[in-house]
């Protein structure tokens, strides 16, 4: 154990009443029964305790301060707290009164879960939440998907085109139905979209990254390209570069567009020809794509 | 099971007036049998009891709660056990509920937090 003075905050000459002033400021803050959710606060209060049951008795005190004794030894023997008992501290005898309990847990429950009202006047049902997960595709062009609900009912959920990834469906009266003649609640949805591997979205223009090779960069070409009503066709101009956006008109979202971003691959395996080629080249433009780079450095 | 003896014995400073006290206010409540002529000498208390009168005698003798604030100080308590059981048991029933429903109940809660 630490220095029992120091664990308590007190002076080493005070007086027994500020020393059981200091005990009792700790005691309420650290008593394993008054912090039932905190573990770690029964050490704390044995160690204060077991402070204080040194300090509270004059003979121990006087011998701890002549150095006689250490600050070990003290401890009191184990006990179980009122804490330790778990369910039947909140059960049982000792719950709070009837009235509270019952009627408490019947309003949370209420409240979370939107069980029907008791009582006779018309109450608006509860809404409900929840989530939907659906593919880039759907959420893009539109789609219904089925949602099972917990209690075994389906709903029919119509994703309109160019939903949003987080967009929240509300569909009226099919929530928790009223009480006494009050009206459904909604089901609100929450649409996740799942991302694609080759689309991704700005707005209403969806963007794909297109792998082009060399040749088709330096010479031009025709290439099929996807879009999310199926690919067409795409003309690459000779000497497009890498990172070179395309567009094809009216091919994104409600009205939006595709824009195509080529990037250039080089072969991966061996190109003798290519090699040989490339080394005793001479451009007949020669130019350094770094130029302007220094400055910034 | 302990009797009341066994009780005092485990407190050095209580005396048996004013555990009989306690008990007549209904902060513990041993298990009497219904015969209204039985001795306090024959009330029986368990584990629970037992910390339960360790409670009150903390409250009392190291916390320095007066008696007069005892009531108010056992009712909160009271009210924060049942309601973490309350919670607990609310805890217990949601693990049995399919995913949706655990995701659902877990959503509301975050809203319900942010309003």
């Amino acid at each position: 154990m630490d220095d029992p003075y120091k664990l308590l905050g007190v002076e080493r000459g005070a007086d027994d009443a500020t020393i059981q002033k200091a005990y009792r400021k700790l005691a309420k803050l650290h008593h394993p029964d008054l912090n039932p959710g905190k573990p770690e606060a029964e050490a704390k209060f044995k160690e204060i305790s077991a402070a204080y049951a040194l300090l509270s008795d004059p003979e121990k005190r006087a011998r701890f301060d002549r150095g006689e004794i250490d600050a070990e030894g003290t401890e009191q023997a184990a006990r179980h707290f009122y804490r330790d008992f778990g369910d039947r501290t909140g059960s049982g005898k000792y719950r709070s009164g009837p009235s509270f309990a019952d009627e408490d847990l019947e309003s949370l429950l209420r409240e979370a879960f939107g069980h029907q009202a008791r009582g006779g006047f018309a109450m608006r049902g509860a809404d409900m939440h929840y989530t939907l997960a659906v593919d880039f595709i759907a959420a893009a062009k539109g789609a219904v998907r089925r949602l099972t609900l917990p209690d075994g009912a389906t709903l029919d959920v119509t994703i309109p085109a160019g939903l949003k990834d987080g967009q929240v469906l509300r569909l009226k009266g099919k929530g928790q139905p009223g009480a006494s003649g009050g009206p459904a609640g909604d089901a609100l949805i929450e649409i996740t979209v799942t991302p694609h591997r080759f689309f991704r979205r700005e707005g209403n223009d969806v963007i794909i990254e297109l792998p082009v090779t060399i040749q088709e960069a330096v010479v031009g070409a025709k290439v099929r390209v996807p879009t999310i009503d199926g690919p067409v066709n795409l003309t690459i101009q000779p000497h497009s570069n890498s990172g070179t956006r395309l567009r094809l008109k009216g091919r994104g979202i409600a009205g939006g567009h595709q824009y195509v971003e080529l990037r250039i691959v080089i072969p991966s395996g061996e190109e003798p020809e290519l090699e040989a080629f490339l080394a005793s080249w001479q451009p007949k433009h020669p130019s350094d794509p770094r130029a302007g780079m220094e400055a910034a450095s | 099971m302990m009797k009341l003896d066994a009780i005092i014995a485990r407190f050095p400073d209580l005396e048996l007036v004013e555990l009989t006290a306690w008990i007549e206010h209904g902060w513990i409540q041993p298990a009497i049998p219904p015969a209204p002529d039985l001795a306090p000498a024959e009330w029986t208390f368990d584990g629970l009891d037992l910390a339960r009168v360790g409670l009150v005698y903390d409250l009392r003798r190291c916390l320095g709660v007066e008696e007069e604030m005892m009531p108010l100080v056992l009712s909160l308590l009271d009210q924060v056990y049942t309601l973490r059981a309350t919670l607990k048991a609310m805890t217990g029933a949601l693990e049995h509920q399919p995913q949706e429903v655990r995701a659902a109940v877990l959503a509301a809660m975050a809203r319900l937090k942010h309003h």
